[in-house]
């Protein structure tokens, strides 16, 4: 096989890897505020349930959580999980990035000084209102270094995809070389994980560099 | 009568900070509240702002009820939306300024009466080119906060206040964050607002300043108001030996 039929059989692999990664943010992101949001809710129970699921989330492997995703509902009430591959690896993901980011946002929306909600108060914005406008703006800036490095182990970790046997990078790697006797693929799997969070990086410092008009 | 507090108690876990104070504030009035740290002079500002919510006692604004205590003893605020109303009468300068960092001065006096009041962009534009000018800073307009001195901060602050064309502005110690050489340029614009007849309830620590504009003087001491009157009363005439304590540390 020569190097360029190796990179195209991979190439598939990456694209997976990226849309394993897109999906993630795109749920994790909105879903971590909700967490963070739950967690400083006036009911116990809400606020006591956030907690448990955030230390399970962050006490776990996500590959464990993963397999739990993908054979936890075969063992629990029979069901099918002929199609069930994607969605649980998707599920897994976003349930276990999000409790990261729900700590991250909880960090930066307690950073902020109270004189920050007294004033909105006092000036007659909503809660929701001065949420939107006057704090959330602040925790983004803050937060943006701490999210940055959450994503980009999000790239590396795509590659836990492997351990539900799904099609990504890592997964096709490990079958090329096995069946080429190559070590080649992982140095094909490796530039794209190095090349892919260089391309994010860029963007997030960009965006963090964006928020430098003010302290 | 602008603002009346009528019998105004309250408590933080247990300790009474606020003793049944009455007071009342009316147009063009600038009261000055002096007294010991500790004494209550920013919950009485904070309860006035509904910033804290009182124990018991009356607050109106305008002759409208805002909160009172009813014949069972239950302390009633009206609804979160008639408050926000409420709100519009009043506007607060804090110690610390709390202005909105990642907005440009412009913005911090703009996006409130925008988005709360429902002012068009020229005309909320204008009210703060005007105030700004008046505060000698309308060349900082496009700054952000972090690039402005204190002193330029607490007048952009005093501003954002006004933006919102308050009946009355409460200032909580306006001038204590700030260095000495600062001092200055902040009661400037105070007094020149009271030269305008601006209803202002002060609380400050710069006697000579509350002497001046005040028309009134209220001494605070462990949650009562010890004793009021003009400030040639209060400073030059005090009858209460606390008051007299009090002021004899400034004198030195
Ligand atoms: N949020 C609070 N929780 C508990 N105690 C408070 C709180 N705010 C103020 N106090 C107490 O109330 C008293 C009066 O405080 P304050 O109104 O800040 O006095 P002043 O502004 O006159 O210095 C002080 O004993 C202070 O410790
Ligand atoms: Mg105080």
């Amino acid at each position: 096989m020569t190097l360029e039929t190796m990179i195209i059989t991979m190439s598939s692999g990456m694209l997976e890897a990226i849309k394993i990664f897109t999906l993630t943010l795109a749920g994790a992101l909105p879903f971590g505020m909700v967490i963070a949001l739950l967690k400083k809710s006036r009911f116990f129970v809400i606020r006591a349930i956030v907690s448990a699921y955030i230390s399970v989330i962050r006490g776990t492997p996500l590959m464990l959580q993963l397999l739990a995703w993908y054979f936890g509902p075969y063992y629990l009430f029979g069901f099918n999980i002929g199609n069930w591959r994607f969605p649980a690896l998707i599920m897994g993901f976003i349930c276990n990035y999000s409790a990261y980011f729900a700590e991250i946002y909880r960090g930066g929306i307690e950073s902020i000084p109270v004189g920050q909600y007294e004033a909105a108060e006092v000036l007659g914005y909503t809660p929701a209102q001065t949420f939107n406008r006057i704090i959330l703006p602040q925790v983004i800036k803050r937060i943006m270094p701490a999210v940055t490095n959450e994503i980009i182990t999000l790239v590396k970790d795509t590659s836990l995809a492997f351990s539900l046997a799904y099609a990504e990078v890592f997964s096709l790697a490990k079958q090329i070389s096995a069946s080429q006797a190559s070590f080649t693929p992982f140095v094909i799997a490796g530039t794209f994980y190095f090349v892919a969070n260089y391309v994010v990086e860029f963007i997030l410092k960009r965006i963090e560099k964006s928020m430098d008009y003010y302290k | 009568m602008i603002l009346q507090m009528n019998n105004i108690q309250k408590q933080f876990d247990g300790l009474e900070v606020l003793k049944d104070i009455s007071f009342g504030v009316d147009s063009g009035e600038v009261v000055s509240i002096i007294g010991p740290s500790g004494s209550g002079k920013s919950t009485l500002l904070r309860c006035a702002t509904f910033l804290e919510t009182i124990d018991g006692g009356e607050i109106q604004y305008m002759g409208e009820k805002a909160v009172h205590t009813d014949e069972s003893g239950r302390t009633v605020y009206v609804n979160q939306k008639e408050l926000r109303r409420f709100r519009s009468y009043y506007g607060l300068v804090f110690q610390q300024f709390n202005l909105f960092p990642h907005y440009s001065i412009l913005r911090n006096l703009i996006d409130a009466p925008m988005v709360t009041q429902h002012r068009s962009r020229e005309e909320a534009t204008e009210t703060a080119m005007d105030l700004l000018t008046k505060m000698g800073i309308a060349d900082k307009a496009d700054a952000y906060p972090f690039q402005l001195s204190g002193g330029q901060q607490q007048r952009v602050a005093i501003a954002r206040a006004l933006a919102m064309k308050p009946e009355i502005l409460f200032f909580d110690e306006p001038t204590s964050a700030l260095d000495p050489e600062l001092t200055g340029e902040v009661l400037k614009v105070i007094r020149q607002l009271a030269e305008e007849n601006m209803t202002m309830v002060v609380v400050t620590h710069e006697m000579a300043f509350a002497k001046a504009v005040s028309n009134r003087v209220l001494f605070m001491a462990g949650g009562v108001v010890v004793e009021q009157g003009t400030p040639e009363q209060v400073f030059d005439n005090p009858q209460e030996e606390r008051t007299k304590q009090f002021l004899r540390v400034f004198e030195r």
